[in-house]
């Protein structure tokens, strides 16, 4: 019965030490969504309760032993609201400085052929931090998602106005190397998609430059090993790096194509419902994959699955009908949430 | 088995029609092979046509028209290839602006239906101009060419063997999944590099099949052989035509090819030696079937190790 005290102490610590926490990033996300705050207010580090907070959450997380509780075995939609939080109580420490945002969304409005499907979307993403974007079907999520890879402009109907801020500056200007955008912001997709080529050329893809100065196999050869590594895929295809990437697993591809994103050294990765695919089993490799992740890099994860969103996610925002109803640390979002339509949404009532 | 009457009636229409279909194809093949084999020696396929001759047995061999076929499926696609796919190309990836991707359009399916000959004719008009002798030969000091050469027939030959490449290869290309365009974009690739490692190798089959549908279109003509290519069936080529300092004179020359060597010597034509348009008619069928093969192999790439 051990899991059981954890989360009571968990519990108890995240209720004494958390309030003034919350408080400060309530009203960080409060300003976020006031069009008149900026950046630099909502990331005042004079502030000592943004500061002090994340340190008393990573002694909480480090006291608990289930740091990591989805093994692969387990199934994927845990049962039990406790382990969520136990796992949300670990989770800020990947966010070293909550006010250090990667991405800032502002004002985000995208429609294709007049159609409007988001009016005018604030988000914030914490350096290193895992943000989960939730909602029902058609609120927007996705299409948010591929603004911020610029995505959405493939389709010839879509207008988009509005900034999406990486690291300070509008990656809708003007100028903007798309290309290399796209490496810094890396995507995975729904539907695992890995290329009808070999598992070694579907890593190396992201690699290869040009044509003419195609680096050969053995210097790319540590990358590829690297970033499978990473992905958690090496031990299962190192001896099979030459097959066709298409005869493995929906799981396994699906870390294949992390690993490729991984390959291009992304700040920022999107998840379009990574898991949603997949078995109760490969999702658990992926959720721990995620916040195996996180830190390092920042992700943003769209779901339809709030369990995924509650156990993985560090920060959560939820929207609707393309409005941003609700942001802020994922713990709070879920457990006590501001506003009544959120509050709906994550009890069950619809969606 | 269905039950219904009228259920019963389309599953014996249905397989009639497979019947009837694999019957006359069965037929044709037995025929062409019973009859051309007979024909077929060493000697048919490695020596030319004997001049002058248009009897049985005196007649000779097939061996130009078997070159000229070949040269003007490779001349033709040569150039009929990458043209066709640059249009594919254009008209799935790009489609702008867009007056242009419906013209090309409209030109591909006007290529596609309109019959060869009136390609042919226009061909003439076009070669026979004198600063165009070079693709021919110039036709005394008139200043016109003869318009009659390898050069002129492949040229057209390429405008008619292109409309299958591009309907084959854009549909190849529709099919590529989206995802995977996505995927690549999403790695930071540009719209070339995508088309180049992810579009068209995942197109290959497709493009495949239209390089197939269109040399069978070119090696089926008839009527552009003979009118831009000359109907120099029972003329012997010069000697030393196959050596290659002699390549751009043969090529400025006229010739034949295996059509119009089977209409030649078929009674219906000139000659009168059945026999002879029988084997040829059998070697055409085995050089389509070859490249079909071959071609469709190719394109199969196998990912990796099993």
């Amino acid at each position: 019965m051990e899991t059981p005290n954890n989360e009571r102490g968990n519990e108890r610590e995240t209720n004494q030490d958390d309030p003034g926490y919350e408080r400060a990033i309530h009203q960080e996300w409060h300003h976020a969504l006031d069009h008149t705050a900026d950046l630099k207010a909502a990331g005042d580090p004079t502030d000592p309760t943004v500061v002090t907070a994340p340190a008393d959450t990573t002694a909480a997380a480090q006291a608990s032993p289930t740091d990591l509780p989805i093994a692969p075995t387990e199934p994927a939609v845990a049962p039990a609201a406790g382990t969520a939080t136990a796992v949300v109580a670990g989770h800020p420490k990947h966010v070293a400085d909550p006010s250090d945002l990667v991405l800032a969304i502002r004002g985000l409005r995208v429609s294709f052929s007049g159609n409007e499907i988001l009016h005018g979307v604030d988000i914030d993403a914490p350096r290193g931090g895992v943000v989960a974007l939730v909602g029902p079907s058609g609120c927007g999520k996705t299409t948010l998602l591929r603004s911020v890879n610029r995505l959405t402009e493939l389709a010839p109907t879509a207008s988009i106005t509005g900034e999406v801020q990486l690291d300070g500056s509008n990656i809708y200007d003007r100028g903007t190397d798309l290309n290399l955008l796209r490496r810094r912001i890396g995507m995975v997709f729904q539907q695992p998609n890995p290329f009808p080529m070999t598992i070694f050329d579907n890593v190396a893809f992201a690699m290869r430059e040009q044509a003419k100065s195609r680096p050969s196999r053995s210097s790319l050869m540590p990358a590829v090993e690297d970033v499978l590594q990473r992905a958690g895929l090496w031990g299962e295809v190192k001896d099979n790096l030459d097959r066709n990437a298409l005869s493995l697993s929906g799981g396994q591809q699906q870390r294949l194509c992390i690993a490729r994103t991984l390959a291009a050294h992304p700040e920022v990765i999107l998840m379009d419902e990574p898991c949603s695919a997949l078995d109760p089993r490969s999702t658990a490799r992926i959720e721990e994959l995620i916040v195996q992740l996180a830190g390092s890099l920042t992700i943003v994860i769209v779901t339809h699955n709030l369990a995924q969103a509650k156990r993985i996610g560090d920060y959560a925002a939820y929207l609707l009908n393309g409005d941003l109803i609700e942001q802020g640390l994922a713990e709070q979002v879920f457990e006590d949430p501001r506003e009544q339509s959120t509050r709906d949404f994550v009890s069950g009532m619809f969606g | 088995m269905p039950t219904r009457l009228s259920d019963r009636g389309g599953v014996a229409a249905a397989y009639a029609a497979g019947g009837v279909l694999v019957i006359a194809i069965t037929v044709i093949m037995a025929w062409l092979v019973w009859q051309g084999l007979s024909t077929i020696s060493w000697d048919f396929l490695t020596t030319g046509p004997a001049p002058g001759s248009l009897e049985q047995g005196v007649a000779g061999g097939i061996l130009p028209a078997l070159v000229g076929t070949m040269i003007v499926i490779a001349f033709g696609m040569l150039v009929a290839i990458p043209l066709g796919l640059g249009v594919a190309i254009f008209l799935t990836e790009y489609r702008q602006p867009n007056w242009l991707a419906k013209g090309t359009d409209t030109a591909i399916d006007l290529i596609f239906g309109v019959p060869s000959v009136v390609f042919a004719l226009f061909g003439l008009a076009i070669f026979s101009q004198g600063w165009l002798s070079w693709l021919s030969n110039p036709v005394g000091d008139a200043g016109m060419a003869t318009a009659q050469s390898f050069f002129c027939a492949s040229l057209m030959m390429a405008l008619i063997g292109l409309p299958p490449v591009v309907r084959s290869s854009q549909a190849a290309i529709l099919g590529v999944p989206n995802q995977q365009r996505e995927a690549s974009y999403a790695l930071g690739k540009g719209r070339l590099t995508t088309i180049r490692r992810i579009v068209v190798p995942g197109a290959r089959p497709g493009i495949a099949t239209g390089i197939v549908l269109g040399i069978g279109r070119i090696a089926g003509d008839t009527a552009i052989v003979w009118i831009l290519l000359g109907g120099a069936v029972l003329q012997a080529p010069p000697d030393g035509w196959y050596l290659p300092w002699n390549l751009v004179d043969f090529l400025r020359s006229e010739g034949s090819t295996l059509t119009t060597y089977i209409f030649f010597s078929s009674p219906a034509g000139e000659g009168n030696s059945p026999g002879q348009a029988y084997g040829a008619a059998f070697v055409l069928m085995v050089v389509i079937l070859f490249v079909n093969i071959a071609l469709i192999r190719l394109s199969r790439r196998k990912i990796g190790k099993r």
